[in-house]
C-alpha cells in the first residue's frame, strides 16, 4: 500500500513528508505504546502506530530504522517533534483513529503485521 | 520504501532556475525584420528567441511562427506583428521543479527567465538546460558521496599503525527527554559513515538507545563512550548515582522500578537490559548504591561474528 493511500485511508494529518514521496509502499506495520517492545524485536516494520507523542516515537523509529510514523488518537503534535522528524528523515502522520481502528483499518487492507511470537 | 528518482527529485527542488538557465541570451527585437529572424535562427541553430526592447522582455518568437509567415507568403514583416505577446515566464528565485511541470503544461520550448524584482530578463530556460544542470548537480552530488563513503569505509584500512582505534563521547543530560537518544540516533549516522556492516550497527544503535534512555531517565547524567576497532566496537556507560540496587532483579525481563510518568515515555517496562543484553556479545553491569552505574558491553565486528 502506499503511503498516500494510508494518508487516504486514516484520514490522517501531514506533517512532515520524508522526500515528498507519497508513492513509498509500506507492506508491514506495528502498532505498540511500548517502545522497548518494539525495539527487542527482530523484524523492522515500515510503520509504527502509536500514542506517544513525544521524541521518542521519532527516535525509536530512527534506531530501529523504521521509515514513517502515525500518531493516532488525535493527539497534538509539537513543532520541535515536526522538526525532529525532519531531521532523522521519518514520515510523521497523525490521525483521530484510535490505536485499534487505525491498525483495523490497515490490516483489512492487507497490511501485515511485522511481529512474530517471542521464543 | 525508497525509490531511485528520489535524488533526481530532490534535486529538482534544490536547484533554482538561475543556476541552470542560459545566461548568454541571444535576443531580437521587435521592430527588426522577420528576415532578420530567419537568418538568426539559421545561424545560431536555435528554434526560438525572446523578443527585448531595451532590456524588457515583450514577447516570443519561435520557428513555428517563422514557418507560418513564411507559408503565408507575406511580405517581410517587423516581429512585433508576428510574435507572441504576454508570454509564459518563469522567474530566476523559482525551483527548478516549476519548470518542469510548466514544460508539461504547455508544451512550449523555452520559456523566458525574469528576474523577480525588476521584471527584467536574465535568462532563457529550456529542456535541455534543465537536463544538463540536473546531470551536472547529480553528478557532483554522486562524486562527493563517493569521495565521503571511501574516506569513511575505509578509515581503517587506509592507516597505518600497530593498533588502531577511535573512541567517541557524548556527555548525556539527566531528565532532558528532548534529546534523550541524540547521542545514539547520532551514533548509528556514524557508524554508516565507518562502513560498519548494517546488522551490527542494528544492534550498536538498539543496545546504545536502550542505554542512553536509562541515563536520562533513572539518573542525573552520565557519559557514553564508544570505542570503535577493528574487531570491535565497544560501548561504556558511566552514571553518577543512584546506583542499582540489586542487579540480578534488574536484568530480569519484565522487572522495573519505575513510575508511570516513565511508561508514559514509551518505555520503563523492564526490557531496557534485557534488550541490550540481547543485542551485545559480552555485558558487564556494575553499580553501587549511592556511587552510580557502570554498563560495558561489546559488539563483535569481525565477518564470523555477524549473526549471534
Amino acid at each position: 500500500m502506499k503511503i498516500g493511500e494510508i494518508i487516504k485511508l486514516l484520514n490522517a494529518e501531514v506533517h512532515y513528508l520524508h522526500n515528498n514521496q507519497s508513492d513509498a509502499e509500506i507492506k508491514s506495520a506495528a502498532a505498540c505504546d511500548l517502545l522497548s517492545d518494539i525495539l527487542a524485536r527482530v523484524h523492522v516494520p515500515d510503520l509504527l502506530l502509536t500514542g506517544l507523542n513525544n521524541a521518542q516515537a521519532i527516535r525509536t523509529c530512527s534506531v530501529f530504522g523504521i521509515k514513517a510514523v502515525v500518531i493516532v488518537r488525535g493527539r497534538p503534535i509539537d513543532q520541535k517533534l515536526i522538526d525532529l522528524a525532519h531531521e532523522e528523515e521519518i514520515t510523521l502522520l497523525s490521525t483521530k483513529d484510535s490505536l485499534f481502528i487505525a491498525s483495523g483499518k490497515l490490516f483489512s487492507k492487507g497490511i501485515e503485521d511485522a511481529f512474530e511470537p517471542c521464543e | 520504501m525508497e525509490t531511485k528518482f528520489d535524488k533526481t527529485v530532490e534535486i529538482l527542488f534544490e536547484l533554482k532556475v538561475a543556476d541552470v538557465m542560459r545566461k548568454d541570451i541571444i535576443s531580437i527585437g521587435p521592430s527588426d525584420m522577420m528576415s532578420q529572424l530567419k537568418k538568426t535562427l539559421q545561424e545560431r541553430r536555435i528554434s526560438g528567441l525572446p523578443v527585448v526592447k531595451g532590456s524588457n522582455l515583450v514577447g516570443v518568437i519561435s520557428i513555428e511562427d517563422l514557418i507560418r509567415w513564411l507559408s503565408d507568403g507575406d511580405a517581410d514583416q517587423r516581429v512585433e506583428e508576428v510574435m507572441s505577446k504576454n508570454p509564459q515566464c518563469l522567474y530566476a528565485d523559482q525551483p527548478l521543479i516549476h519548470a518542469v511541470k510548466k514544460f508539461d503544461q504547455f508544451g512550449f520550448g523555452r520559456f523566458p527567465v525574469l528576474d523577480r524584482e525588476s521584471g527584467k530578463l536574465v535568462g532563457i530556460i529550456t529542456r535541455g538546460v534543465i537536463i544538463n544542470g540536473t546531470l551536472k548537480k547529480l553528478e557532483k552530488e554522486y562524486k562527493e558521496e563517493e569521495i565521503r563513503q571511501y574516506r569513511a569505509s575505509h578509515f581503517f584500512g587506509d592507516i597505518s599503525a600497530d593498533q588502531k582505534k577511535v573512541t567517541l563521547k557524548f556527555k548525556i543530560s539527566g531528565k532532558d527527554f528532548d534529546n534523550a537518544g541524540k547521542a545514539s540516533t547520532t551514533m548509528k549516522k556514524n557508524l554508516k559513515r565507518m562502513g560498519i556492516q548494517p546488522d551490527i550497527i542494528q544492534r550498536a544503535a538498539i543496545a546504545s538507545y536502550e542505554a542512553e534512555m536509562n541515563v536520562v531517565i533513572y539518573t542525573n547524567g552520565g557519559v557514553m563512550q564508544y570505542t570503535i576497532t577493528e574487531d570491535k566496537l565497544s560501548l561504556n556507560v558511566t552514571d553518577s548515582g543512584p546506583g542499582i540496587d540489586d542487579i540480578e532483579k534488574a536484568m530480569q525481563p519484565g522487572y522495573t522500578t519505575s513510575e508511570s510518568w516513565v511508561k508514559e515515555l514509551g518505555f520503563g517496562a523492564g526490557m531496557g537490559l534485557p534488550n541490550i543484553k540481547k543485542c551485545s556479545d559480552k555485558m558487564d553491569l556494575q553499580s553501587e548504591v549511592g556511587k552510580g552505574t557502570t554498563l560495558k558491553i561489546e559488539i563483535l565486528i569481525g565477518e564470523d561474528h555477524e549473526v549471534k
